[in-house]
């Protein structure tokens, strides 16, 4: 077993950094721990605006990076203590085998932690935990969230209260559960440090190799995010293909807007309100390319200062 | 000569898979372990590779379609 330092709090480079991992280290089992600045994670085949309100966060602040696992979206910010384990499997998938020496780990640093549902891990019944795959010619990347000491009511605000209904669409949904620090179990107080170290300690025990990449394979892996990750092709690209239809009130007039994409790409759009150019509408969404940054200029140009109204109905 | 791929079945409990994205064209030569589609199941996206060297005369499936686990997602023209 053997670890890789990574000490950025960058989501982008952060998910390059474990595909390199991934990548480079063939032979070993690998088990890495990582946390993001806060960002919105969403799975390889996830419809983002189905799953988060866009425009919200693009106002927030908060990136959106998709991965390369299947699953659902999560909520990161620092004190979501991420990990990520790659070994070598015979081809049948077992959430088991890689969930139970973490749970045991968290156990032996004394955090009731048992397994729940398919790939879970909760205390009671409270989730502290969802895991996510990845396999390729037999190599396992199994990766999974620790909440520590997260914002969980903006964690709930971000990824349960704003799915969008508006959407016909292929796809993987994110399942909604109850979720709890570990922090608020523990007997004695416990920084997310000390937990970090410790859970280190547990997974890869005196005498396995730690390692730090060299600045060359830090460059590999800006590399990597700057041309996957980081990308429109990759993020709102690999959306799967979708219909939008929303109905309500734009500057106290009905309004109904209808769109649908393709590999990101919209078409068939009409935008019926008294108060807008539905034709200049058609024209200017027929063919952009999802994303919040891209609707939020058209809706500049479509209704002047009420654009951020205009853009909470358009995805 | 045609050959048929079909949905593999990666855990004893698995009935079907999501399709989710053709990394190969109608069309496009394949070599044996080249990466052919990518299929998620229970949170685990899998990237299947060919078997057998040929070209892919027929995606059966879009992407986003619900496969069922032997069905045929594909036709190889194997070489």
């Amino acid at each position: 077993m053997l670890t890789v330092e990574n000490l950025s709090l960058d989501p982008f480079y952060n998910q390059a950094f474990e595909e390199f991992v991934y990548q480079t280290f063939t032979e070993d089992d690998v088990f890495l721990l990582w946390r993001n600045r806060p960002a919105v994670v969403v799975g390889r085949y996830q419809n983002i605006c189905r799953e988060v309100h866009a425009a919200d966060l693009l106002r927030r602040g908060i990136p959106v990076v998709r991965r390369m696992t299947g699953g659902g979206t999560v909520y990161h910010d620092p004190g979501n203590l991420n990990y990520t384990c790659i070994t070598q499997t015979g081809g049948q998938l077992d959430y088991d085998a890689v969930l139970a020496p973490v749970i045991t780990a968290l156990q032996a640093l004394g955090v009731p932690a048992r397994k729940d549902r398919v790939c879970d891990i909760a205390i009671g019944d409270r989730k502290i935990s969802g895991s996510a795959q990845r396999l390729v010619k037999g190599r396992l990347l199994h990766h999974g969230t620790l909440l520590f000491s997260s914002d969980l009511a903006m964690l709930d605000k971000i990824t349960t209260h704003r799915k969008n209904d508006g959407f016909q669409s292929k796809g993987t949904p994110s399942a909604i559960c109850a979720v709890t620090n570990i922090r608020d179990h523990l007997a004695g107080p416990m920084t997310l440090e000390q937990f970090q170290a410790g859970l280190l300690e547990q997974m890869v025990p005196a005498g396995g190799r730690r390692l730090t990449l060299t600045m060359e394979q830090e460059a590999q892996v800006r590399r990597l995010r700057d041309e996957k990750y980081r990308t429109w092709e990759w993020t709102w690209g690999k959306t799967p293909p979708f219909t939008y239809e929303k109905t309500g009130v734009f500057a106290g007039e009905p309004i109904r807007i209808a769109y649908g994409a393709k590999g990101g790409l919209v078409s068939g759009a009409a935008v019926d309100c008294p108060a807008l150019d539905g034709a200049l509408a058609a024209e200017l969404l027929n063919g952009a390319r999802l994303e919040p940054e891209g609707f939020a200029a058209i809706c500049r140009r479509l209704a002047g200062d009420r654009a951020e109204e205009l853009l909470d109905l358009l995805m | 000569m045609e050959k048929n791929i079909h949905m593999p079945k990666l855990r004893p409990e698995m009935k079907s898979g999501v399709l989710c994205a053709w990394l190969k064209e109608e069309g496009e030569t394949v070599s044996a372990g080249e990466p052919l589609f990518e299929i998620e199941t229970d949170k685990v996206v899998n990237q299947i590779e060919a078997t057998q060297s040929g070209v892919l005369k027929k995606q059966l499936v879009e992407e986003g379609d619900t496969v069922a686990v032997d069905e045929a997602v594909a036709v190889l023209e194997a070489e």
